[in-house]
Parts: C-alpha cells; sequence; structure tokens
C-alpha cells in the first residue's frame, strides 16, 4: 500500500504564538513522536509537532535525494546521507578521534573527554534516527525486565514482559514487522496462542546458512551452564511475504514507499544490503510512515527548523507552561527567532540524548538528579574471519540472522549477555570494507583485470563479521550534561558525554572474543580479528585490548521507575515533577538487555498514548506509582 | 567532445586492465566521464603519454602491462587509480610523491566524479553481488549462492 504524505505546515509564526488550542506538542518526529502523534490524532486530539531538521525526506523526491547525497559521498558511515546543518547538528564517527586521559574533544557535535571515547549517533532529521536504523525488532525477554531481583545487577523495570506484551503487538503491526514465533523457541519471552508476525520470517541468508551448517547443533558451556547455539532469523521491520493468517485471518496489507503521490515501491523489500543508513525503496519501516497517517486525521501539525530550546516552568504550579523554539529559516545561517509554544501536554521525544539535553539546558535535574545519568548503549565488539568456501557475502539486507542463545541465563550474575549478528555487508563496519580490500588489493597486491576480479571473490565473497551486541547495566556515572562553554549554532547547549564501559559489560566482551574464536574454529574460517591500538574505543581488560563500538541504541537518561527519588519518570513515561511533561523514548529503559531498543520504546509510546488520553480526558491527575 | 581516437584507446586500455569486454564498459554510462576525470585530473600531456605506452605494446600481455604500464614510475599510479576508478568508482588521491614529482594536479582529491560512479562500480560485478543500495537483486535472491563471472 502506498502511503500519501500530505503536510499540513504551521508558517504563521506570531499566531502560532496565540494559539492555545493544541491538546499536546511533540518535540521530534521519530518512531515515538510519529506514534503518540497517531494515536492522538486518532482519538480526536489536536497535536503540533516541533522538528529540528528540516523535511527533506518526508517526501519521495526528498528521500531520493539522501540517497543520491549517499551515493555521492566517499565515506559512506551511517549519516552519510543527512546532510550537515548547523542548526541541528547530529553526531558523526568521522568527527571522532583518539583522546587520552583527560582529553577534551569539543570539534565533535557531542562533546567528549577520554580515554573511552562513543561513537554512538543518532540522526536529526525528518522521521529521526528511523532513517537510518537498521529496523532489527526483536523484543526484550522475561527476565531483562527484573535484573536487580533476578541477578542482582541494574535496576528493575516498573513493568513486567507481560505489562509491555500487547503494546510490542501494536508496534510489530504498525511498523509491518516479518518474523516467526516459531524462531523464537527456547527464548525467555512469549506470545499469545494462535499469534503470528504480519509477515513472514525474511530467509536467511546464504552466508547465515553456510555459518548454521558449521555450527546448529554444537553447544557451548558457561558457568557449568551448557547452551546449545544455532543460526536464526532476526525478526525486521522490513516488507516480506504477508502471513495470511495474520489478525485471526485477515492478513496484512504491506505499507510501502511514502509520497505527495503515486509511487509504488516499498512493498517488499528487493534486498539493497543497505538498510543502513537509508533504504533506498521504503521497504523497511520509518516513522514517515506513521506520520502519514497522522496527517491524514487532518489534527497534525507540523512546524519544522524548529529547535526546541527551553522548558519552562511555572513555579505556582509545578506544570510545564510553554516551549521556547529557535526557528531558523535556512540551514547555513544562524538567524532565527524565538517563539512560545503551548498546550495542555507536553511530550518530549528527541532521543535518549536530546531529550535530557534539552531538559539540563532548561534547568531541568529533577527532583532524583536522574537526568542525562544511567546513559545506556550496547557495547558493541566486531570479530570477523575468511570463510573457506564462497559464502556470497555483500547481498541480503545488512542482517539476517545471528546467534540469539547467549541472550539469557545465570552467567548474567557475572557476566553481561549478548546477541551475536552475522553481517551480510562483510567487514564494512571494522575495516572499511569492500572499498579498503579494493584499495588493497590494486595498490600492494598490484592486481589488475581477471586477476583482481578473482582476488576480489577470493577477498570479500568469503568475509565473515560477527558483531556482539553487548548488554550495558545503568550506571549513574555515565551520562549527558551541558556546559555553556560547548553552544551550536543556534546558541543551544551542545550534550557533554561521559561513558566508561562497565567491568560486567568488558567480562562479556572477553568471553565474547573468545565465543568468537570458538565459532570461527568451528568453521575452519581464518580469524582475521585485529584490534588497532589507536582505535579511539579502545578499552584494556586483563592484558588485552577490545575495540568497542557503540550501537545507537540509546537508553536511560530519564529512568523510570516506582517513585520521584528513584526515577524521572513513572511507568507512563509520565515526568513525577511536572503532571503534564511526558519524556518517552530509550531514555525511560531501567535496562535494554539484548535487543535493539527501537521495538520496546515504541511499546512505551502506545502506554503513555493511553496515558495522556486519560489524563486529556480528566480521568488522571497524579503520575502512576506501582499501586 | 571526446577526442575518438584517443578514446578508443582509453576503452581498450580499460579492458586490459580492468579483464572487462567494451559491452560492459560502456554499460556502465560512465566511460566517457572516467576519461574526462583522469584527464582533467593529470592533464593532456600525461594521459597522452598513457594512452601511447599503451598502444605501442607489441601485444596486450599482464607481463607487457606491468613492465610498461603498471611499474612505471610516472603512470603506475595513474592506471591503478584507474583500475580502482572502474572497479569502484572512486578517484583515489594521488599520493604525494606522485605529485612532488609530475604535478601540480590541481584537481586533484578522493572524490566520486558522479553518483552514478558508485553505482556502475565493476567489484560488485565481480563478486556476483550488487553496489549497498543499489541494483536490487530481489527479494530473496540473498538466500541462494552467488552467481560469480569468473568462478
Amino acid at each position: 500500500m502506498h502511503l500519501y504524505m500530505n503536510i499540513r505546515r504551521r508558517n504563521d509564526l506570531d499566531a502560532l504564538q496565540q494559539d492555545e488550542t493544541y491538546d499536546a506538542v511533540i518535540v521530534g518526529s521519530g518512531p515515538s513522536g510519529a506514534i503518540l502523534a497517531l494515536e492522538l490524532c486518532q482519538a480526536g486530539k489536536r497535536v503540533l509537532m516541533l522538528e529540528a531538521a528540516t523535511e527533506t525526506g518526508k517526501g519521495f523526491d526528498g528521500y531520493q535525494s539522501l540517497l543520491t547525497r549517499f551515493y555521492s559521498r566517499v565515506g559512506k558511515d551511517n549519516q552519510s546521507p543527512f546532510p550537515v546543518n548547523p542548526n541541528a547538528l547530529m553526531p558523526r564517527g568521522s568527527e571522532l578521534r583518539k583522546l587520552a586521559s583527560g582529553e577534551t574533544n569539543s570539534d565533535s557535535y557531542i562533546v567528549q573527554s577520554g580515554p573511552y571515547v562513543s561513537d554512538t549517533v543518532y540522526t536529526r532529521a525528518f522521521g529521526g534516527t528511523s532513517m537510518h536504523w537498521e529496523a532489527k525488532t526483536p523484543r526484550m525477554l522475561r527476565e531483562d525486565f527484573k535484573t536487580r531481583t533476578t541477578f542482582a545487577q541494574g535496576l528493575d523495570w516498573p513493568l513486567s514482559y507481560e505489562d509491555i506484551e500487547p503494546d510490542y503487538r501494536r508496534v510489530e503491526r504498525e511498523m509491518g514487522v516479518a518474523g516467526e514465533v516459531e524462531d523464537h523457541d527456547g527464548l525467555d519471552l512469549s506470545f499469545p496462542p494462535g499469534y503470528v508476525f504480519p509477515m513472514h520470517g525474511l530467509p536467511l541468508s546464504y552466508l547465515d546458512q553456510q555459518v548454521g551448517k558449521g555450527i546448529d547443533g554444537s553447544s557451548v558451556v558457561l558457568d557449568g551452564q551448557t547452551y546449545p547455539i544455532k543460526v536464526r532469523p532476526y525478526p525486521q521491520a522490513r516488507n516480506g511475504v504477508p502471513n495470511d493468517k495474520y489478525d485471526g485471518g485477515e492478513g496484512f496489507t504491506p505499507q510501502g514507499a511514502v509520497a505527495s503521490y503515486q509511487i509504488d515501491q516499498g512493498g517488499r523489500c528487493q534486498g539493497n544490503t543497505n538498510c543502513v543508513p537509508l533504504c533506498p525503496v521504503q521497504a523497511k519501516y520509518h516513522s514517515g510512515k506513521t506520520l502519514a497517517k497522522a496527517f491524514a486525521t487532518g489534527r497534525l501539525d507540523l512546524l519544522s527548523q524548529a529547535v526546541a530550546s527551553k522548558v519552562s516552568i511555572d513555579g505556582a504550579t509545578g506544570l510545564v507552561s510553554e516551549i521556547e523554539v529557535k526557528v531558523y529559516h535556512d540551514p547555513d545561517h544562524s538567524a532565527h527567532r524565538t517563539i512560545k509554544v503551548k498546550a495542555k501536554i507536553f511530550i518530549l521525544a528527541a532521543n535518549a540524548i536530546e531529550t535530557p539535553r534539552l531538559l539540563l539546558a532548561s534547568g531541568l535535574k529533577s527532583s532524583s538528579g536522574l537526568v542525562g545519568r544511567n546513559l545506556m548503549d550496547h557495547a558493541y565488539l566486531l570479530n570477523w574471519a575468511l570463510l573457506p568456501e564462497v559464502a556470497g557475502t555483500f547481498r541480503g539486507t545488512s542482517c539476517t540472522g545471528g546467534i540469539v542463545d547467549l541472550r539469557a541465563g545465570s552467567f548474567r550474575r557475572n557476566q553481561a549477555a549478548f546477541a551475536v549478528d552475522i553481517h551480510n555487508d562483510g567487514w564494512g563496519w571494522a575495516t572499511g570494507s569492500p572499498f579498503s580490500d579494493l584499495q588493497q588489493l590494486v595498490d600492494q597486491r598490484n592486481m589488475f583485470g581477471a586477476e583482481l576480479q578473482k582476488g576480489l571473490v577470493d577477498r570479500l565473497s568469503r568475509q565473515l563479521l560477527l558483531a556482539f551486541m553487548i548488554e550495558v547495566m545503568p550506571n549513574e556515572s555515565n551520562r549527558i550534561t551541558v556546559d555553556p562553554s560547548y553552544t551550536d549554532a543556534l546558541g543551544n547547549m551542545r550534550p557533554v558525554l561521559s561513558m566508561t564501559i562497565p567491568d560486567y559489560t568488558m567480562r562479556g566482551a572477553a568471553y565474547a572474543r573468545q565465543f568468537a574464536r570458538t565459532i570461527f574454529s568451528r568453521l575452519g574460517a581464518q580469524d582475521c580479528t585485529a584490534y588497532d591500538p589507536g582505535d579511539y574505543g579502545l578499552v584494556p581488560y586483563h592484558g588485552e585490548n577490545y575495540a568497542i563500538r557503540g550501537g545507537n541504541h540509546l537508553a536511560g537518561t530519564h529512568v523510570m521507575g516506582t517513585a520521584k527519588n528513584n526515577s524521572v519518570v513513572d511507568r507512563d513515561q509520565r515526568s513525577w515533577d511536572h503532571s503534564n511533561l511526558y519524556l518517552v523514548g530509550g531514555g525511560s529503559m531501567p535496562t535494554i538487555g539484548t535487543a535493539n531498543v527501537t521495538p520496546t520504546l515504541a511499546a512505551l509510546a502506545y502506554r503513555s498514548a493511553r496515558a495522556i488520553l486519560r489524563q486529556l480526558d480528566g480521568q488522571t491527575t497524579a503520575p502512576s506509582g506501582l499501586s | 567532445m571526446v577526442d575518438d581516437q584517443r578514446f578508443q584507446t582509453f576503452l581498450e586500455l580499460s579492458e586490459a586492465i580492468t579483464g572487462f569486454g567494451r559491452v560492459r564498459l560502456l554499460g556502465t554510462g560512465q566511460a566517457e566521464l572516467y576519461f574526462a576525470t583522469a584527464e582533467r585530473v593529470v592533464g593532456h600531456a600525461i594521459m597522452d603519454e598513457l594512452l601511447t605506452a599503451f598502444a605501442d605494446l607489441p601485444t596486450r600481455t599482464p607481463e607487457l602491462l606491468r613492465l610498461h604500464l603498471f611499474g612505471n614510475e610516472m603512470l603506475g599510479d595513474v592506471v591503478r587509480n584507474l583500475v580502482k576508478l572502474w572497479f569502484g568508482g572512486v578517484w583515489y588521491q594521488l599520493p604525494a610523491i606522485w605529485q612532488q614529482a609530475y604535478g601540480p594536479a590541481a584537481e586533484d582529491g578522493t572524490f566520486i566524479p558522479s553518483p552514478d560512479a558508485y553505482v556502475e562500480g565493476l567489484m560488485w560485478v565481480a563478486i556476483g553481488a550488487h553496489p549497498a543500495g543499489a541494483k536490487a537483486p530481489g527479494f530473496a535472491s540473498w538466500a541462494v549462492a552467488p552467481q560469480i563471472p569468473l568462478s
């Protein structure tokens, strides 16, 4: 199905400042903001959405311009399709360098000090980071919601798996998830009887199958427990073959490309191997698909090129009174006008770095003092090898399969769990393949002609990259702060990030390296893993060095909890301090387990939408604790 | 307009250094752009030397190509760059020592001459794949063994 995008814009800034008819203002157009906009508008509420970036990408032509930019960039990193906008900067890996302990790099958008440098990113664009996300959609496990009780690690959620399960199904419908329930066998989660995903799972790549041939049915022993391992598919928010058993036999209609005119594209994945940074055909879910439906209600208005810069509190009531917004005309010029917008409910959905950045820049640390703290992101450890036979690498979606048998287990008392991705795009993430290989074969190995063609097959088509997504637990000293010394072109304070990788995670990383060596041995693969001592993400641990990459799975910075003194928001993502303020997104998550965060933060958005509707309709006044 | 004789020689040179035939090379739609790009960077005179050196080869064997082109102090870096341009769609900045000896080449740098140059990179063809983000082979094609031209 094709989605029409007919945006309703507010350009009348004078009238907008006087407008007191909005039920809600939402800051950010990513998945959380989009789901909330759709749910509120469908319930008859009027919503104003603020987006810091331009609207490029909202329609078909703009989206194609991002793709052309990607083709043209020599450095094809995960932000390469998205133009630099000094008024709404975003982190980029290309800005980073190794830092000595205590040395600060303020040339990058996120200010960091050494020794560990995170290369985590998020996208400030229409659609937010859903423009570049990979769209793997694993649910969190039952035990991930109670790690403090079960493993004496991290924090317990004020919600259980059962509390959130119906909302996972709403997410799977909205995002169009392709997957199979039976591929979750043995994992600590459950589905209602008879449940199927909207679409059948995407088939494993030939590369996945070659790995599976070598390891399926084997096992590993950890902490005295035996864990059988196998390659299995990941559920993905990517259009495949609809399952006619879905929805009690109603079936499912995939949502293709968004455009302002008829365009039939994206109804099914074509195998572009480019989920990150941009699906060329929009077969991958992005929040524009949800926003198109929200605009169609006629009750959502958009103000783009509008950077929320201050949340103002009424001293008497403790309520948010307005949000100050800097509206700019041209991304390359800092000239802007500052306006104030009002609504009954204010929703910050700007991601787990930008939301706390805005709160802290507004002087709002919360009663608990936890705004900006407990910053989490998965720690990735990359391991790469050459398989003995050609495996057809560089085809498929970015990742179709992996090993998820070490996501759960009693070992989590001692060390972090992980999920393993098999990368269909080869060693790219680790070494810059295939371009780095081409340069090496031509410049150093002096290959050309037919010999080079064969050399490329030998070098590229056997590549296997195992990316270990390792759990990171909340830690109050891992945090986002602001500092008036570091500002952007509009004078907004930039985020300052302080992070160290905890020992709990590093024990998991050390085991991940050993696990990879075991897998490579079973496959007869040549282990080519080598961590550059000059790597900005280098972490020494027990005499070995590990290059830790960021996962762009940001969480924890406005943590959810049971009371005002142990958390920033309640289980509906409502601020304990300001009852008309909702902080939605990964920042509310007390733990991240070994699941990519988007399905879970999107599930929480549905929960918040219900709470906001109850509040707007006068059914609740106080934040919701555990009672 | 492209000087037809010089362009024809450039095409023959490209066949010899890529291992792909002229139909495949012309099918990229990039041949004239690559010729113009290389000439713009290294200059008309050096391009002439390269074309002449190639045209003067008694036979186009790998050994003679190595000896007279890839192993030539001036032409080697240029012809290697042409190989990388055809396979990857990227013109890589020439080595500093080349610039000192044979420059200045004011237009030099690392760049992609056109968005299509990336899409038409021949390395993807060589490995039976497709450029990431373009020329998708179709749903579920990834589940079967690759078809590799030279295997």
